[in-house]
């Protein structure tokens, strides 16, 4: 086997295994909710039947990012009507806020996240 | 060409690599990182969309103006009522509808380059739904299609930018090269045709050639207006085959789409058919003995009349033959002469009751009360007619009475039926087994359901009869009509119906249907199809289940080049 056929077979290997960085759809956070891609974040939103709701920032390596200076804004479907609330930063990389309403875990919404240099993202639940 | 089979292994491994990578990029919804990249062209106004598993929106930013198109997800229809609010760097937007499924709103961060995240919530038909998406305007405001047309080209930007790409310079050097180039050519076979004056004579034709284009076309080139902020959204054909149609254009054609579903189907085979009466709730009037036809009390009934089984509808007067009348003349005078000897006998009996037995004025009187009897009979017997009555009670569907016709023993007078059961029998010509539900379509496009009845075996016309009786309304439906019967057969086949109109003939002559794989995008794929019934057609492969398939307006869609 020369290298040409190593080379091939190292393209289908990765071809293989790309999609699999794709797939981790709506995947299981680190502290117990749904953690989705949010531009270059991953935003990990955890709720617990309560109308607290908290948001864990981390990079694509599910680091924690420090929140202090970030903005984030929650548009979250409760009870069949969308409420809007703000969340703010809280210690460490979390971003907290208090829902007009107790939210399921599993309810549907999205995130806006302004950084502190101005740049947004958001997140899809 | 001989593989290497190390080679070939590889390519092998190759191609199902990038069958799997790609099939799995695709195996997730509601997820941005695996959905196929956005069309790329530079004549379209900046847009965004989004979707969810029951809506589909695109936005598009036309100058300080955000427009949303809310469609259905699966059906690709428009969604009118929906309440839309927009969290956008310009604060919360509430766009209003100004059209079908359309919605508009002023937002002047549209008209400003960079990316722009929104957050849609959507409230339409009961389902509240927050959709996500990035609006990215880029750097020139003025979309390229209008900056890009140059009049006096006469040629389609596109084209030309295309060509110039290709070329590999500028687009306004392109032509000035090949004009050059041109003029060269022709010089150069001047010279070595070594005739002055042709030469000259070429060169300013080429050169008239190379002028004429410039200045005659400039008034019919296009021109886009200086000014234009909105940019007209053209629908194109990628290389790959693949379109690009903005939700406007989709709006025109009337696009809709379906769900693609695998589902075992039973095939459908269509025989031809044509309804007939219920044996059993018909019936025919028909004359037992020849004979002069005429109107029961009111008259024929006109056709249509319904009648119950009883109903007198005609009498038959019998003709009376010339011999037989003189029988029955002389039987007559015979009988009278025989009343009156008898009834003298019976008097003068009376006159001596007294002297003579009882019994003999019984017999006289017996006999007389006989003769009369006789004589009525045969009185009547020229007169009485045959009543003719409804078999069954239905509608009176044929009527061939004409007063005083003289009618021919067994003829039919009068067809009743039943207009609410009826049947319909079709022929089938080759043995096939029904699974006992069928379909009547009429040539109107109107459709009743069917119960199979039974089949015969006698041969008829190369075929075999099946009866199947009418389910359900039967209005408007009349013996002798004919019609298509599609009966579902006891074969399943496996696979994904569709709507006939969806699948179309690709440009290679293969079957092709399009898919819906992004808010603006359609693939055409190519697929193998087998006959299901009149109005579907199985997909045994090409397509996956959970895909997006246009249905109305496929037609107009492969026509965009």
């Amino acid at each position: 086997m020369n290298r040409t056929h190593l080379a091939l077979l190292s393209l289908a290997a990765a071809l293989v295994a790309a999609p699999a960085a794709f797939a981790h759809e709506a995947a299981k956070g680190k502290n117990g909710g749904l953690r989705v891609d949010a531009g270059k974040y991953h935003a990990e939103l955890v709720v617990d039947g309560t109308s607290a709701v908290a948001v864990f920032l981390s990079d694509a390596d599910d680091k924690p990012i420090p929140t202090a200076g970030f903005k984030a804004n929650a548009i979250l479907v409760i009870d069949g009507k969308s409420q809007r609330f703000e969340l703010v930063p809280a210690d460490g990389s979390k971003l907290t806020g208090t829902a007009p309403a107790p939210v399921n875990p599993g309810a549907k919404g999205a995130i806006q996240i302004t950084a502190p240099d101005g740049t947004t993202a958001q997140a899809k639940y | 060409m001989r593989f290497p089979p190390t080679k070939l292994a590889m390519s092998l491994l190759l191609s199902v690599a990038i069958l799997l990578g790609a099939g799995s990029a695709h195996a997730h919804e509601g997820h941005d990182h695996g959905a196929p990249p956005p069309p790329t062209s530079s004549t379209i106004a900046p847009r965004a969309d989004a979707s969810s598993a029951d809506l589909e929106l695109v936005a598009i930013a036309r100058g300080n103006k955000l427009e949303i198109y809310l469609d259905t997800f699966r059906g690709n229809q428009p969604i009118d009522g929906a309440e839309i609010e927009i969290d956008s760097p310009g604060g919360i937007l509430k766009p209003v509808a100004a059209g079908p499924g359309l919605y508009t709103v002023a937002a002047p961060f549209a008209s400003k380059p960079g990316n722009h995240d929104l957050a849609i919530t959507i409230s339409a038909n009961g389902v509240v739904d927050v959709l996500t998406t990035t609006l990215k305007v880029p750097l020139s405001t003025q979309p390229q299609a209008v900056a890009a047309p140059r009049p006096w080209w006469g040629v389609d930007p596109a084209i030309a930018k295309d060509l110039s790409q290709r070329v590999g310079e500028p687009g306004t050097s392109l032509l000035l090269t090949l004009g050059l180039g041109f003029l060269t050519g022709i010089a150069v076979t001047a010279l070595a045709l070594r005739r002055r004056r042709a030469a000259v004579g070429l060169i300013l034709l080429a050169a008239l050639s190379f002028a004429t284009p410039t200045g005659a076309l400039a008034d019919t080139g296009p021109r886009a207006s200086a000014t234009g902020i909105a940019a007209r959204d053209v629908s194109q054909r990628f290389p790959d085959g693949a379109l690009f149609v903005p939700k406007p254009t989709q709006r025109i054609l009337g696009l809709r789409t379906i769900f693609t579903e695998q589902r075992a189907h039973r095939r459908a085979i269509e025989l031809p058919g044509r309804i007939i009466p219920d044996p059993n709730a018909s019936g025919l009037v028909q004359a037992a003995v020849g004979g002069r036809l005429l109107p029961p009390p009111g008259g024929f009934k006109p056709l249509g009349t319904s009648v119950k089984s009883g109903d007198v509808l005609a009498y038959v007067h019998p003709p009376i033959s010339s011999a037989d009348l003189t029988t029955q003349q002389q039987q007559a005078r015979e009988l009278d002469q025989q009343i009156s000897v008898v009834s003298r006998k019976v008097e003068r009996l009376r006159a001596i009751e007294k002297i003579i037995a009882r019994g003999q004025l019984e017999d006289a009187e017996l006999e007389l009360k006989g003769l009369h009897e006789r004589r009525t009979n045969l009185a009547r017997a020229n007169k009485e007619p045959e009543p003719l009555v409804s078999p069954v009670g239905g509608v009176i569907a044929a009527s061939n009475a004409v007063a005083g016709q003289m009618a021919e023993p067994n003829s039919i007078i009068f067809q009743i039926v039943d207009p609410a059961r009826l049947w319909v029998e079709a022929l089938s010509f080759e043995p096939q087994s029904t699974n006992g539900s069928a379909q009547g379509l009429f040539a109107g496009g109107k459709s009743i359901e069917l119960a199979y009845v039974g089949t015969g075996l006698a041969d008829r016309n190369q075929s075999v009869p099946v009866h199947f009786s009418i389910r359900g309304d039967t209005n408007g439906l009349r013996a002798g009509q004919f019609l298509t019967v599609l009966a579902t057969t006891t074969t399943d086949r496996a696979g994904i119906a569709v709507p006939r109109e969806a699948v179309l003939r690709g440009a290679n002559g293969q079957s092709i249907v399009y898919e819906h794989s992004n808010a603006e995008r359609f693939v055409p794929r190519e697929v193998r199809i087998e006959q299901l019934d009149a109005e579907r057609v199985l997909i045994v492969a090409g397509i996956e289940p959970g895909k997006r398939v246009v249905t109305t307006g496929a037609e107009l869609l492969n026509q965009i080049r």
